[in-house]
């Protein structure tokens, strides 16, 4: 009686053993596959999101150009095709976290910052903006799926100043990759002079070409310079086998003030620009500058050369404070290039930068979410030209349903 | 001890079917489903390599051209330092209808194989020397005829804003001289009389000719055919020049001429600078040297061209104000594609010409609507034609490009292609290897 006994248990220990051995493992397998499975279909969205976000133009096509509110979303230039994206389009789009918005008290408004380095700026209204949620939704992934695109230039071009009795810089260009070595540099440098009829100050222009080494650098010189008491502004565009990019520096002589004038893209689709005072923007408390500008509007050809085109208001002088208001001028909205102004005060010079479409100034721009703390993130890359640059966007998407 | 041998066959058969279950259940790796989509990484790169250009005109340099090198170092640059690449460029020949493909040479920043989880892209790209030509058939035939265009340096222009007659004559004879045998401008008023008069001192044939008056709403006017003038009867009646333009009518219908009118109202004024030198001698708008005709000149362009009396009573105003946009006809869209014009899309048109009811063109003169470039317009019931060619049946046809200023002369050109219908023979010379295939085969390093 108890072997029969003994040998029943035995034998449903060991089958449950083994029952629920092979189920754990089944269950693992099966874990698998449905994780397996929800990350392809989270990589399959990021590709289509970057199909539509690359290779379409939106509706309607031209929406980077005016300040309509988009009906469907695309990145792509519409007067092109394959990875041609639009400069204009992409300044429409409201950087991540807004880049620090700026508030001007005397339009009563905010500005989106796209945090370009010293002696840039681009600073465009929020109005006339897009933001996450509404682009989330042309997309068809409101709440479903959470994504940020990173738009990039391929090259990183550096420029540095090299210590010596006069001016030389040192422009470092390289890839994600290598440095790039044998590139052709045309560079262009602006120097801030006053001029001895009025206050407003005078651009003296400078240009040339140079060639970087096998480290991908190359030092260029202005024996007429004096970094000491020089204010300039210097642009550089680097091409190499169908690799462009752009890079640029500035120094101002302002005697430890901050810079004096804060540009703010009013309205995208008519080119206008506000220049203002920058104690109006941030109180520094006195004493007040009495800024004297001179603006240039310059065409970035096709040809990397920065041809100057006459705008409205292209001198001015704007001051602090109620009464005092400031100035407008009017870019050619269609043209891509960069608003140079050269401004003074006694004899404080400085320089700023507004790029017309990013790429003249190779600005990057990060929109959308945030993707810490996800899971599982599915991540696409692509070459593009935006107006001539080699750029990179990096498409990040994830599931918001984990 | 039976029970767990029994056990023990079911822990076989369950480990069995784990096992055949495992067999086929195989899970890809990671990095085939997740990893970067190299594919469109490489048809994207490839795209913005060639977006100026560079990497056609590499293709077809030889392998020790620095070109080679510098699309080397842009791809080492571009892509991402874990991923490697091969471009290779291939000649596409072709013997006895066999293509071959034929390895001109590659780069690499791999040794050996980028391995069996590569991707790759290609494109076609073309050599800058190769020439695509066109041979146009000259319009006419055997008997081909010959294109005059008024290029007068004694007249004006009106609803030709932004260019000027002479400027446009010249674009006309360059887009229009390869279609025909013969092309002459016609330089000033007193060699468009000769013209009118059918005289040997102008080049040309004058049976069957193309007239293409470039001054807009305006038209020259010999001296002869102005008041006091030898041809005064037939150019000025009861102080108006409408009887110029019914003169031009019987013209283009004896001559059985193809008189284009290339914006606006056809022969709305007269003009002729150095006859009309009043101060009244202008359009009403400060344009000076020409008076204006008004709605009966064109009135009296087409009876003369149906070989009806003159009058001077005839000022019915005929065209419409189209205030929408227009659009192309099929045949339009076709032949612009097949002769490589392309007008500026949507146009609009003020000054429509009627096909339909009382006032229709087409009835009243015995016309017959070709060449139509846009489709018809309804205003108040009746149909109007923004621009065609109007052949009548007794020879003679008058191109009326009734759209509103500034004028786009491509539809002119066209139009009159539609006409007249001339066969283009496209022929590809140059060097015989005129595309290569370029392939980008990427891999990822590292990962599994």
């Amino acid at each position: 009686m108890a072997g029969p006994t003994i040998d029943h248990m035995v034998s449903i220990i060991v089958l449950v053993a083994a029952l629920t051995l092979s189920f754990a493992i089944y269950n693992q397998i099966l874990a698998n596959a449905i994780a397996y499975e929800r990350h392809r279909q989270v990589a399959m969205k990021a590709m289509d999101l970057m199909d539509i976000i690359c290779l379409s133009p939106g509706n309607p096509p031209d929406w980077g150009r005016s300040d309509c509110a988009p009906l469907g979303f695309g990145l792509q230039d519409p007067e092109s095709a394959g990875y041609m994206l639009s400069p204009y389009s992409i300044m429409r789009l409201m950087p991540l976290g807004g880049g620090g918005l700026v508030y001007y008290p005397k339009t009563g408004s905010y500005y989106n910052n796209f945090s370009l380095g010293p002696g840039g700026s681009l600073l465009v209204a929020v109005g006339d903006s897009i933001n996450y949620t509404t682009t989330a939704r042309l997309l068809g992934v409101n709440g479903s799926y959470g994504f940020q695109i990173s738009i990039t230039p391929t090259l990183n071009v550096s420029i540095s100043q090299v210590p010596a009795s006069y001016l030389i810089l040192k422009v470092k260009v390289r890839g994600p990759g290598l440095p790039l070595s044998g590139a052709t540099l045309n560079y262009y440098m602006h120097q801030v002079v006053a001029n001895p009829n009025n206050s407003f100050p005078l651009i003296k222009a400078q240009s040339g070409v140079a060639q970087t080494d096998s480290a991908g650098s190359a030092l260029i010189e202005f024996p007429s310079i004096d970094d000491s008491s020089d204010a300039y502004s210097f642009v550089v565009y680097a091409h190499l086998g169908g690799l462009n990019g752009v890079g640029y520096y500035s120094h101002d002589v302002l005697g430890g003030y901050p810079q004096f004038i804060v540009p703010f893209i009013k309205n995208l689709e008519q080119g206008t620009i506000i220049i203002a005072h920058n104690w109006d923007v941030h109180n520094f408390g006195p004493p007040v500058p009495n800024v004297f500008y001179n603006a240039t509007f310059l065409v970035l050809t096709e040809n990397f050369e920065l041809r100057p085109v006459q705008i409205v208001n292209s001198t001015g002088q704007v001051n602090y404070g109620a009464g005092k208001p400031y100035n407008t001028t009017q870019v050619p909205a269609s043209e891509s290039g960069i608003l140079f102004i050269s401004y003074r005060w006694g004899n404080k010079f400085g320089t700023i930068m507004v790029p017309w479409g990013i790429s003249t100034l190779g600005v990057s721009v990060t929109f959308g979410d945030n993707p810490s703390d996800r899971e599982w993130v599915a991540t696409e890359l692509r070459q593009v030209i935006v107006n001539g640059m080699s750029y990179q966007v990096k498409l990040a998407v994830w599931s918001l349903k984990d | 001890m039976m029970r767990t041998v029994e056990v023990l066959f079911v822990i076989i058969i369950i480990l069995g079917a784990f096992m055949i279950t495992t067999q086929f259940a195989v899970l890809p790796s990671p990095r085939q489903i997740f990893g970067t989509n190299l594919r469109e990484l490489a048809v994207s790169t490839l795209q913005t390599l060639d977006a100026k250009y560079n990497l056609s005109r590499m293709a077809f340099k030889d392998a020790s051209d620095p070109e080679w090198a510098a699309m080397q170092k842009a791809l080492s640059a571009s892509l991402p330092p874990n991923i490697v690449f091969n471009l290779t460029v291939f000649s596409i020949n072709s013997t006895g209808g066999i293509v071959t493909y034929q390895l001109v040479s590659s780069i690499s920043n791999a040794e050996g194989d980028l391995g069996v989880g590569s991707e790759s892209a290609s494109c076609l790209v073309t050599s800058s020397d190769v020439t695509f030509g066109i041979t146009p058939e000259k319009i006419g035939g055997k008997k081909p005829r010959t294109l005059y265009i008024l290029n007068c340096n004694d007249a004006n222009g009106w609803w030709i804003t932004g260019y000027t007659g002479q400027s446009l004559a010249s674009d006309l004879k360059n887009l229009l001289s390869p279609y025909f045998q013969t092309t002459i401008l016609i330089n000033s008023t007193a060699q468009l009389e000769l013209l009118l008069n059918n005289s040997t001192q102008i080049g040309g044939t004058k049976q069957n000719a193309v007239v293409i008056n470039t001054f807009g709403e305006a038209v020259p006017i010999p001296r002869a055919y102005c008041q006091g003038g030898s041809r005064e009867s037939e150019g000025y009646s009861g102080g108006s020049y409408a009887k110029y333009c019914h003169t031009l009518g019987i013209k283009t219908r004896v001559y059985n001429w193809t008189w284009v009118s290339i914006v606006g109202y056809p022969v709305y004024y007269v003009t002729n600078t150095n006859f009309f030198t009043g101060s009244s001698d202008q359009n009403t708008y400060g344009i000076y040297g020409m008076k204006q005709v008004g709605a009966a000149g064109l009135n009296n362009f087409l009876r003369g061209l149906d070989n009806q009396a003159y009058s001077s009573s005839d000022t019915q105003w005929l065209t419409a104000d189209i205030r929408e946009q227009l659009q192309f006809t099929s045949e339009a869209l076709d032949l612009s594609n097949y002769y490589g014009i392309y007008p500026a899309p949507s146009p609009m048109a003020s000054r429509a010409l009627p096909v339909t009811g009382s006032l229709s063109i087409v009835s009243r003169y015995h016309l017959t609507r070709r060449a139509t470039m846009f489709e018809l317009k309804t205003v108040s019931g009746v149909q109007y034609c923004p621009a065609a060619t109007f052949s009548h049946t007794g020879g003679g046809a008058l191109t009326a490009i009734g759209l509103t200023r500034t004028p786009d002369i491509r539809i002119t050109v066209l139009d009159l292609l539609m006409y007249y219908r001339p066969s283009i023979y496209k022929s590809e010379f140059g060097a015989s290897d005129t595309s290569r295939l370029v392939t980008l085969q990427l891999s990822q390093q590292g990962g599994t």
